[in-house]
């Protein structure tokens, strides 16, 4: 009898332990997430929304992306130890995407001592060229190979 | 009650003596405890491929940082159409999953199978979907590295850093179509054992990491579908 007894509370501690996620829940976020596509399909294809274009759609893939893993993966009532090698993986991915785009977007900024960052030093000097080009009214204006170089030269015409 | 004590005593002679269902391995505790270190260990799994796929992200972000125009023009090339419902397959076999595990908790063996062939369903056409894109792709000359040599009305495209874009689609979009068909082979496996009655709600644990496997699968399209089509 007290055997019986223990396996009736283990059977008690599964059910508790075991998240059985509601059907209503489930045909709610996979509606939302739908919603979402359509949205971000939208947003993207039809409205013109300039800079904010590319924040937008990265901000609808996230919450997406966190209807996914706390609902249908069930992170939100996991044991939490899962949680914690999620968050950390997560800010892995984060130091990892911001620290190479502090080199790739500065790159060389570091030891530069001029009071401008390279970029904007190689526009001004490249302004500066094409100025003088045209004031010596020559064709032998310095086509860069980049596909900013077609405006850079109509700007020279004017 | 008797029913209770059955399992028990069928495996008297492994020297337990107490609970101790044929799944249990005899280095766990309990089916909970094995339950946990198996999803843990999933977890863990899941996160190195987060980690393979944010490698290809970074290269995505930083060629994008760099030539945002040439971005910008060749997402022209890709359908946002076929992306889109592509997206919507993948979600809908995340939903069917998702109910796979559902109802192997409410030891509904029909449902479970139902909804197991809904998902490896939507892999196919998932695949088909990609087959059909990438074959188009390769027609107009639109490969990956050296075999990016684009001809006819697609000439206007092989503009510098058009070649590394397409490359980055080819590998994200490729590796990821990758884990379609090793996810495809995993449903068919389990499928075949929810026939014969393997799950149910005190042992459903390879259902549950497979669609844990299955819903990544699926997230790291929801970010590919609007980087590479859209945006």
């Amino acid at each position: 009898m007290a055997h019986a007894a223990h396996t009736d509370a283990h059977h008690d501690d599964e059910h508790h332990g075991h998240h059985i996620i509601p059907f209503p829940l489930l045909a709610k976020v996979f509606g939302a997430l739908v919603f979402l596509t359509a949205l971000t399909y939208v947003t993207a294809v039809y409205v013109p929304l300039g800079p904010l274009e590319v924040p937008v759609a990265i901000a609808i893939a996230c919450v997406k992306a966190g209807l996914v893993v706390f609902i249908f993966m069930g992170l939100r009532w996991d044991n939490r130890v899962n949680l914690l090698a999620f968050s950390i993986c997560t800010i892995i991915v984060i130091v990892f995407i911001s620290i190479t785009l502090l080199d790739t977007e500065y790159r060389g900024d570091f030891g530069n001592v001029d009071e401008l960052p390279l970029d904007d030093r190689m526009r001004m000097e490249q302004a500066v060229q094409d100025r003088e080009a045209a004031l010596l009214g020559s064709d032998a204006v310095v086509v860069d190979t980049t596909a900013a170089a077609p405006a850079d030269t109509s700007a020279t015409e004017q | 009650m008797a029913t209770k004590t059955a399992p028990s005593t069928a495996h008297d002679e492994h020297g337990h003596g107490n609970d101790h269902p044929p799944h249990l391995k005899h280095y766990f505790v309990s089916s909970d405890q094995q339950f946990d270190a198996a999803k843990l260990g999933m977890w863990l799994f899941l996160l190195t491929e987060i980690l393979l796929f944010s490698g290809m992200f970074v290269a995505y972000i930083v060629y994008r940082a760099w030539h945002p125009e040439v971005f910008v023009k060749m997402s022209e090339l890709l359908n946002p159409f076929w992306g889109g419902f592509n997206t919507i397959v993948l979600l809908g076999s995340s939903f069917s999953v998702a109910l796979a595990i559902h109802f192997a908790q409410k030891n509904d063996q029909k449902k479970l199978v139902l909804n197991l062939a809904i998902t490896l369903l939507c892999a196919v056409i998932f695949m088909v979907v990609k087959y059909v894109e990438y074959t188009d792709k390769f027609s107009h000359g639109i490969g990956m590295g050296q075999f990016f040599d684009p001809h006819g009305d697609y000439a206007q495209y092989a503009i510098p850093y058009a070649k590394q874009f397409f490359s980055i689609y080819f590998v994200m979009t490729g590796i990821h179509g990758f884990h379609v068909v090793i996810g495809m082979g995993i449903f068919t496996w389990l499928l075949i054992r929810a026939r014969k009655g393997h799950f149910n709600s005190e042992y459903y644990t390879p259902v549950e990491l497979s669609g844990l496997y299955w819903h990544l699968v699926d997230i790291i399209w929801i970010f590919l579908f609007p980087l590479l089509y859209l945006i």
